[in-house]
């Protein structure tokens, strides 16, 4: 293992351990955060809600992304852009929903800002331009409205019907 | 159970629903009970309006409900009115690129929703090359947004002639809105400008608070003459038609400005930092008054009480110094004023009159345009400037001397049915009442009723005959004039000479080959005019797009969708005047 390039090991939920680079792990402020915090104690990583599978998608969108330039923590909400998304990153979004959402989970619990966003527009551009029938029949959601509260929440909402 | 959408926190959901189109945070509303909280966050919907909506109407007074508590504000019903605004809009502005009847009350209609109209309006200033009609949208859509602009400036003049107070640099700020060169929109941003300047004036001389008037008034001068802010760089024409603009002036990165509108920058800065300073009515060169308070000289000594000290004259233009109230005296000797009209000359000016030597100034500048032969192309587009020029002209002249008044009329009049039409309900408002009582008052009511019975009854159809030599051009095709030169587009046609017998002699059509009994065409040509041109002169050319003036496709929109690349033509947006071209 050469000095020039360190590595740290991870623990997932289910008990498996993973060799990181450093500099890929870092895109996680919670772990950037913790190491300039701790230091290195040598011992595995404990990332305790994502399993192994989930933390080895969230490692290789890391690996990817370990160039692009840091967040500037520029927050302002009313300056986020547009919902496109590279090719590489749909690519890598193309899983099955319950993995799409464990990605998400993860990013927002390791605080990978870059891998959050990407999740959420892609699930926005599933929501986009859909109906709310469809949109209960994309995502499995189950209808608990009576019949007049339906009729109700779609009157409020008819602006929104061309 | 499978994760999905509903297993996630409501602050994901709330990032989601960012990246959403409104109209989708309302249809998840819908799905189920869960989400029927995070779709309805204020914060969210504060989001959708700040981030959908960059203008919002004065009404709305959007900078205080930003730091007002967010829970004060009904934000989801704010985007929803908004939402329904900018839809209404889009109908509108696509009614009025179907078809050509009732444009005037569909722009009345638009222009009626205020600043909330700019953000659709300008989304269409740019629309896609792809789009079908995007020729005639971006022509219409800029069409729409001057007279919005115009709409907030020419109300500004009709309250100072009222005798209500209006801000100098509101009143000056004004003449920049009928630029569309100039780059602004409202008058908050011309003010906004000026603050700018005050305030690093102030930060680099932070002591100036503590000065006397008098060194306050040299502080200023020097500070705004060491900056450019005033003045005219010695390389440059002095009448020169964009030195006549505040708002132009601050935003050019030479700040060149005539001396009326230096003073205006002087006067605004001076008055933030605590003097009485106001423009001062000298013939010839505008100066700066500056007078002490009252009870106090203009060094700051006391007077006693009630007692009005001397005041001082500054010439920001071109000095950094006062200049002495001798020189202005011997000045006005030399031209003979009396002693009454000396007061008036060395008195303040009140806003309006300093806004109808400014468009004196503007209409003096555009007569002497064609003489500066140096190449130097004015930035500000000439025609809108004299018609702002006419506008405050007619709306602040002494109405005791309706000679000038009547004078100007048919300038104005000419200029706006020719150039801005969609301005008739503004003349209606703000112009026909100034002359209730006069002699031509039934005639302007006269003609704006006809212009408005020719934009309300459809245009009479106008079918090709089965001869297909009686026409021989057609809608939307490109020709250069065989004897003046020029490249226009056919935008009409009429089998033979449709125009009056005076027009005819006095263009001595009978002395054509063809004479009046061949057909004729109406054009709009790259200068901008419309023409009326005998067929034996059009010589048609069939031109790449690369080829054709840029001024002729800006102006192509008032009646074409696009250009055809594989005809080679305009593609006719007057279809339901021509059906068959």
């Amino acid at each position: 293992m050469s000095s020039s390039n360190p590595t740290l090991v991870f623990m997932s939920s289910d008990g498996v351990e993973i060799t990181v680079d450093r500099d890929v792990a870092e895109r996680s402020l919670l772990i950037k955060n913790m190491l300039e915090d701790l230091g290195e104690t040598g011992e595995a990583i404990p990332i305790p809600n994502v399993n192994e599978a989930v933390l080895k998608k969230v490692i290789e969108w890391c690996a990817h992304h370990k160039n692009d330039p840091a967040s500037t923590g520029d927050d302002d909400d009313s300056r986020r852009k547009t919902t496109d998304i590279d090719e590489w990153d749909q690519k890598f979004m193309q899983v099955d929903q319950e993995m799409l959402f464990e990605i998400i989970l993860a990013a927002n619990y390791l605080d990978i800002k870059g891998l959050l966003d990407v999740g959420c527009k892609t699930v926005a551009n599933m929501i986009k331009g859909k109906s709310p029938e469809e949109i209960r029949k994309t995502f499995n959601i189950q209808n608990d409205f009576t019949p007049e509260e339906e009729d109700q929440i779609r009157r409020e909402n008819e602006w929104a019907e061309e | 159970m499978v994760l999905s959408l509903n297993g996630l926190p409501e602050e994901i959901l709330h990032t989601i629903l960012c990246y959403c189109h409104p109209c989708s945070a309302a249809a998840l509303e819908r799905t189920a009970r869960q989400f029927r909280h995070v779709t309805n966050q204020p914060v969210l919907w504060r989001f959708y309006c700040r981030y959908h909506f960059t203008y919002w109407d004065a009404r709305h007074d959007m900078p205080q409900k930003l730091v007002n508590p967010i829970s004060d504000v009904d934000w989801k019903g704010l985007y929803v009115s908004r939402y329904l605004i900018d839809r209404g809009i889009s109908h509108l502005l696509d009614s009025i690129l179907r078809g050509q009847t009732g444009r005037i009350d569909k722009f009345r209609a638009v222009i009626s929703y205020g600043y909330d109209a700019k953000d659709t309006i300008i989304r269409n200033l740019s629309p896609d090359p792809a789009t079908d009609d995007h020729l005639a949208r971006r022509y219409y859509a800029k069409a729409l947004l001057t007279c919005l602009h115009r709409s907030i400036a020419v109300p500004e003049w009709a309250r100072l002639r009222n005798g209500e107070a209006v801000a100098l640099e509101r009143a000056l700020g004004a003449f920049d809105l009928f630029i569309p060169e100039s780059g602004y929109g409202s008058l908050n941003e011309i003010t906004d400008k000026l603050d700018e300047v005050t305030e690093q004036l102030f930060s680099c001389s932070p002591e100036i608070h503590e000065c006397t008037p008098r060194d306050k008034a040299k502080t200023i001068a020097e500070y705004l003459r060491s900056n450019n802010l005033t003045g005219i760089e010695t390389d440059r024409q002095y009448h020169c038609l964009e030195h006549n603009f505040l708002g132009i002036a601050l935003k050019d990165p030479q700040h060149n400005s005539l001396p009326l509108v230096s003073a205006a920058i002087y006067c605004y800065v001076a008055r933030k930092l605590g003097l009485n300073a106001w423009p001062c009515g000298f013939p010839f060169h505008v100066h700066v008054i500056v007078k002490p308070q009252s009870g106090f000289d203009i060094d700051g000594n006391v007077l006693g009480f009630g007692m009005q000290g001397n005041p001082i004259y500054m010439d920001p233009f071109r000095s950094d110094e006062e200049t002495p109230i001798m020189n202005l005296q011997n000045q006005l000797n030399y031209l003979g004023a009396s002693t009454t009209e000396q007061l008036t000359f060395l008195g303040e000016s009140q806003t309006s009159e300093t806004v109808l030597r400014c468009s004196k100034n503007i209409l003096n500048s555009v007569q002497r345009m064609p003489q500066f032969s140096d190449g130097q192309l004015t930035p500000v587009d000439v025609v809108s400037a004299k018609y702002a020029a006419l506008w405050s002209a007619m709306l602040l002249s002494d109405i005791s001397r309706p000679a000038e008044f009547r004078h100007r009329l048919p300038w104005l009049m000419e200029l706006f049915a020719t150039e801005f039409p969609s301005d008739i309900y503004l003349i209606e408002e703000y112009m026909v009442p100034l002359f209730r009582g006069m002699l031509e008052y039934e005639h302007i009511l006269e003609s704006l009723h006809v212009m408005r019975a020719v934009d309300e009854i459809p245009k009479q159809m106008k079918r090709r005959s089965s001869d297909p030599y009686s026409v021989r051009y057609r809608i939307g095709q490109v020709f250069r004039h065989r004897r003046y030169d020029y490249v226009a587009i056919i935008s009409g046609w009429d089998t033979e000479c449709d125009a009056g017998e005076q027009w005819m002699r006095r263009m001595g059509i009978d002395r054509l080959q063809g004479g009046r009994h061949q057909s004729f065409y109406h054009v709009l040509v790259e200068d901008g005019t419309v023409r009326y041109v005998a067929e034996e002169n059009v010589e048609l050319i069939a031109p790449h797009v690369s080829e054709l003036p840029q001024t002729l496709i800006a102006i192509a929109g008032k009646h074409f969708k696009r250009w055809d690349g594989v005809n080679r033509s305009f593609v006719s947006n007057i279809r339901d005047e021509y059906p068959d071209d």
